[in-house]
């Protein structure tokens, strides 16, 4: 899933959502630019752009006041590993005193089937770690949407100071309209500053858009690519996905070294994986191929996997459970043709294949797939839909351990 | 929920109705569940109002534009009580509103199939079927299956439900449509059956949260067990399991957890809605809330298990597995402890099964342990395995839609190929009997001998005189007036099984006959173990022997396809002379073809073994036969063509030749021939019906007049 930072927000969404934001420089920035900013903002806030866990930027952010310490904090930050995610960028925002700090989200909720708002007056902290006293969560109805006397409720309920109950509950109705009309998943303020003079900045973000919204699409929010996020292969099979939605073409880069696995069934894919991870199979990707691809983009895709890993891979696993709707011999005949391609493009390849699977056209299915390891020369074993996928997937980690070592370097 | 209990959500008796019932999915599915329960009542797409789906021959399923058009046009016993949507995403709220707006009254259940539904929809569609009473599964679920009456709605159990779903006492409800067939199948090698099977899909939001289906399932008189399949994301299970705690004898829980690698590795996971958001909502919060309310460890198979009255009392609540294949282990430990009867005798232990091994030489490097032996493979895939694998040649190809798709050809927007190969290359080689071997097979030919013997056959083909059927009709089409390109269609229309299509016949003798030999190389007569003598005085022995039986009892018998002529028949060794100069190209070049060999050998045998009186004429349609499946042998050897194409080609070459040889004929004709010379004078028409009066009208017909 996409995220949007607090910085693509300033810079691509912050002046469509009504939402008061502080003013906010990008680096690269010179010590005379610098100077520039704190000279008017007199404090600044350095913040690294990250794709934030559940912790936000906690911890990350340093308070300036000074050129050179704002020169000083920004080197760190740029050059700082928070637990495996480099900072893209760094950039400084307006420093907002403040009195009160509130922590407001609105997502999507199990609970009530629909949008909820949580809010806190605690905020600036990890909303899980916030007492049930000090915070609440309230239905929002997706039709009518968040009224400011529904948010004055909450506020006053939470025992908000009187005097910015009015104006913040506008504030929250203007959060709602932004999560309503930009079709986003999840919104998260974390914190709002309020000033002494009763001002409201908005001082972290953070989003979620749908990717099935089409309001979300239509905001043509340009990404930033963050330092290893996503591989080049990712990046290729989210365009294939992308362009059609007849059947799951989900990937997801686990950077193994031993299993080439093309999996399907969202359920089935997860455990395989697991069962995989657990004996050290070593699975290159995640992958859920299921419902129902059509030929070509089974074909499309598989290509895509054998380009960017067939080399490396110590064994080609193809399994799923029984399927309810997939063709076995549409989507087995359209591997097959994708590995029988890589070969003519690259040479022959060496490596033990294992497939399991059940369902529609199976016999017809695992033929095509007998005759093509065949005429590969490729050495195989085929599993119906009576052997359970966690033994096939079992089987095949040990199996490509075993192989591991007579790759041809 | 409006549903008091499983059965409400589907049973016997119910009626569905099917949106977007022409599309790719929806209508496989619908005739798959229509022709195991017959719960189908109709189905609506926009713009397709009209149409129907054929379910068996003969039977359809009636199609209308809109769900109000289907309410109106259905008689009342018809009208559905049940609705599964296939909508596309965008569509997919427009759809519910309709049916919620004209169904208020009849509907009580909306199966949402379709994926990628916005989360927004998602939500307004759970408020609109809220307030109409209406309950909603999915969205994203594969529907659900009723085993006891026999019933399903979706694609749960795929395209045969029978053989996963037997009646019995565990109820599935699983976060993914896969796991629910996938998991009934494990239970029944324990002996336990299904009562329902329920996939729930995982978006985001559930529209039917997990305690909801628990409380219907507990009243569901079947249901001993209820078995789920869990994945992280939502508060579903952490109120299911309160609700657990406080219901009175709760049915036990079998559960499975997955996901947990979510908390390891920077992954997402296929379904949508499988994201970890906060406490309770990950995989291993999840495990954690059900281990802490069956009070017994998660299952392990090495453990023994002793019956005590703690451990029943655990039981009695559920245990958790931590690998799926321990399902049915951990159903047969409730099954015993709590001294229930199993639903039916256990099939066959969960195990290793390969139906297919080959590791070649990488067998003899690995360790004993992972060299597998193939076990045995059920029914119905043994016969069906079997009966694939006596097909020695030709590509088993699949079928899909090739709308808009081609591997013949393509063309992008630069230059135009034929099966990758540059026409303007093709173009610059200068040879059209080699593109044309290209465009028909996929290849370019192996031999260069073999785009010579082609245009022979395309020259032999051209022409055989005036009178041939084909040269009459482009003949005729002059006389009438036609333009010449309608002169070659008639001639094409005027090929058929006995003239110029005897071709196709010929390659399904030869495959009958040479389709169980090792014959490898056609070109090559020693490079194969076939004794030709042997087999062609088989099959002449096979011919003598239903001629003399048909003789005998005055019935027809099957001739050798493409021996003899109707012109080339009257000495006592005939030839046709366009099969005689192909023959004698063969000779001079030292080309050998086995399967014209075979049948002039043949013609020979049957005189000689007194099948025929004279020595029949090995006529061009074999030629064009032999020399084609000549160039195709490699090609179905190797299973890159299929049989019904090498089958077909003959008959396309022959057409192509003669297409153009009834040009000739056309423009021959249009140049020296008159208007309507081709007509036949009445006066040369004979008469065989007598003439009949007409009565006027309202009056009786007449007699004949005799």
């Amino acid at each position: 899933m996409q995220q949007i930072t607090e910085l693509t927000f300033l810079t691509q969404l912050a002046k469509r959502s009504k939402l008061p934001t502080p003013e906010y420089a990008v680096t690269p920035l010179d010590r005379k630019a610098l100077k520039g900013l704190l000279d008017t903002w007199q404090k600044a806030v350095v913040k690294p752009d990250i794709l934030a866990g559940k912790k936000g930027k906690a911890g990350l952010v340093k308070v300036v006041d000074d050129p050179a310490r704002a020169l000083q904090e920004i080197n760190r930050l740029l050059n700082a590993d928070f637990g495996g995610k480099i900072p893209r960028t760094v950039y400084l925002t307006r420093y907002i005193p403040a009195e009160l700090e509130i922590y407001t989200a609105i997502t999507y909720n199990s609970s009530f089937l629909g949008p909820s708002l949580t809010l806190s007056l605690k905020g600036g902290m990890d909303i899980e770690t916030v007492e049930d006293t000090y915070k609440r969560t309230i239905p929002v109805d997706v039709y009518k949407g968040l009224d400011a006397y529904q948010a004055s409720q909450i506020l006053s309920d939470l025992q908000c100071p009187k005097k910015i109950v009015s104006a913040f509950s506008r504030c929250l109705v203007n959060f709602w309209d932004f999560f309503i009309t930009s079709g986003m998943r999840m919104c998260e303020i974390n914190p709002w500053r309020v000033t002494p003079a009763g001002e409201f900045y908005v001082c972290d973000f953070k989003a979620v858009p749908d990717e099935s919204n089409f309001k979300a699409g239509n905001l043509a929010i340009t990404f930033p690519e963050y330092p290893e996020t996503i591989t080049p292969f990712e990046e290729e099979m989210k365009e294939l996905a992308a362009s059609s939605y007849q059947g799951q073409l989900h990937i997801s880069d686990l950077h193994g070294d031993l299993i080439l696995p093309i999996l399907f069934g969202g359920g089935a894919s997860t455990i395989i994986t697991e069962t995989l991870c657990t004996c050290g199979g070593s699975p290159i990707f995640l992958s859920d191929f299921g419902g129902n691809p059509t030929y070509e983009r089974m074909r499309q895709a598989t290509a895509v996997c054998f380009k960017h890993h067939l080399k490396k891979a110590a064994l080609l696993l193809i399994l799923g459970g029984k399927a309810n709707n997939t063709l076995i011999d549409v989507t087995f005949q359209a591997i097959g043709d994708a590995l029988t391609h890589y070969v003519e493009e690259h040479g022959p390849v060496f490596l033990p294949v294992v497939i399991g699977r059940g369902g529609p056209r199976l016999a017809k299915g695992l033929m095509i797939m007998k005759e093509i390891m065949e005429t590969l020369k490729l050495p195989y074993v085929i599993f119906g839909y009576d052997t359970p996928v966690t033994l096939v997937a079992e089987y095949a980690a040990r199996l490509a351990k075993a192989f591991a070592p007579m790759r041809k370097p | 929920m409006k549903a008091t209990q499983l059965a409400d959500l589907l049973s016997k008796g119910d009626r569905v109705a099917v949106s977007n019932i022409t599309g790719r999915e929806s209508s496989m599915v619908t005739i798959v569940s229509h022709r195991y329960c017959g719960n189908i009542v109709g189905g609506w797409a926009l713009g397709k109002g009209g149409q129907t789906i054929e379910y068996e021959p003969g039977k359809t399923i009636p199609v209308f534009a809109t769900f109000d058009e289907l309410l109106k046009s259905l008689p009342a016993k018809k009208h559905p009580n049940k609705v599964i949507v296939y909508s596309p995403p965008e569509a997919v709220y427009g759809e519910v509103k309709e049916v919620v707006s004209f169904g208020k009254k009849h509907i009580k259940t909306i199966f949402i199939i379709t994926e990628h539904v916005a989360i927004e929809v998602t939500a307004k569609i759970a408020s609109l079927a809220r307030e109409a009473g209406i309950d909603v599964i999915g969205c994203n679920t594969l529907g659900m299956i009723n085993t006891y009456d026999g019933v399903r709605v979706g694609a749960v159990g795929g395209d045969n439900p029978g053989e996963s779903f037997k009646k019995g006492s565990a109820a599935i409800i699983s976060n993914s449509g896969n796991m629910v067939t996938t998991m009934a199948t494990y239970l029944m090698s324990a002996g336990i059956g299904t009562s329902f099977g329920l996939s729930t899909g995982k978006d985001a939001l559930i529209l039917t949260p997990l305690k909801d289906l628990l409380a219907l399932a507990d009243k569901d008189r079947h249901t001993r067990i209820i078995v789920l399949y869990i994945e992280p994301g939502g508060l579903y299970e952490k109120e299911a399991v309160d609700l657990l705690k406080r219901a009175k004898n709760a049915k036990p829980v079998i559960v499975y957890v997955a996901g947990k690698i979510l908390e390891t590795q920077n992954v997402s996971l296929g379904h949508a809605g499988a994201v970890v958001e906060g406490a309770f909502t990950t995989a291993s919060a999840k495990m954690q809330l059900f281990d802490d309310y069956f009070g017994v460890e998660a299952f392990d198979p090495q453990k023994r298990y002793e019956h005590t009255p703690k451990l029943r009392q655990a039981l009695l609540r559920g245990i958790r597995i931590q690998t799926l294949h321990t399902l049915p282990q951990a159903a047969s430990l409730v099954y015993r402890v709590c001294e229930w009867e199993r639903d039916f005798s256990p099939h066959e232990t969960l195990q290793l099964n390969p139906w297919f091994v080959n590791l070649g030489e990488l067998g003899k490097k690995l360790p004993a342990p992972l060299i597998l032996t193939p076990g045995k493979i059920a029914e119905p895939y043994a016969t069906q395995f079997a009966s694939l694998a006596e097909r020695k040649l030709g590509k088993m190809a699949t079928q899909r839609s090739m709308r808009n798709a081609s591997y013949a050809s393509g063309n992008d927007g630069q230059a135009a190929s034929i099966y990758g190969y540059a026409v303007a290359d093709l173009m610059q080689r200068g040879n059209f009997a080699e593109a044309l071997i290209l465009q028909w097979l996929g290849e370019l030919p192996q031999h260069a001998f073999e785009a010579r013997l082609v245009e022979m056959c395309l020259i032999a083909s051209l022409s055989n005189g005036p009178g041939t059927i084909s040269a009459q009709a482009a003949k005729l089409s002059a006389s009438a007036g036609n333009s010449p390109h309608t002169g070659m269609i008639a001639a094409l229309a005027s090929v058929g099984d006995v003239h110029g299509g005897n071709g196709r016949e010929a390659i399904e003798y030869l495959l009958k006959v040479f389709g169980s030999t090792d014959l490898v190389d056609p070109y090559n007569p020693k490079a194969s173990s076939v004794n030709l003598e042997s087999l062609v005085l088989q099959e002449a022995e096979a011919f003598k022997t239903r001629k003399a039986i048909a003789q005998e009892s005055g019935t027809g018998y099957i001739k050798i396809p493409c021996l003899g002529h109707p012109v080339f028949k009257d000495k006592d060794v005939n030839f046709d002379p366009r099969e005689e100069a192909i023959y004698a190209y063969l000779q001079e070049q030292g080309l050998y073809n086995i399967f014209l060999d075979f049948y002039r050998r043949l013609a020979q045998t049957m005189k000689h073994i007194g099948a025929t009186s004279k020595v029949l004429a090995v006529n061009v349609d074999a030629a064009i036969a032999c020399i084609w499946l000549g160039i195709c042998w490699k090609l179905l050897k190797d299973r890159r063509i299929t049989l019904k194409r090498a089958i077909d080609i003959p008959l396309v070459a022959f057409a192509l030749g003669r297409a153009a040889g009834a040009a000739g004929e056309f423009l021959d004709h249009h140049d020296h021939g008159t208007d309507m010379d081709m007509r036949v004078p009445a006066a040369e028409c004979e008469i065989l019906t007598k003439p009949r009066d007409l009565a006027p009208a309202g009056k009786k017909a007449g007699r004949s007049r005799v």
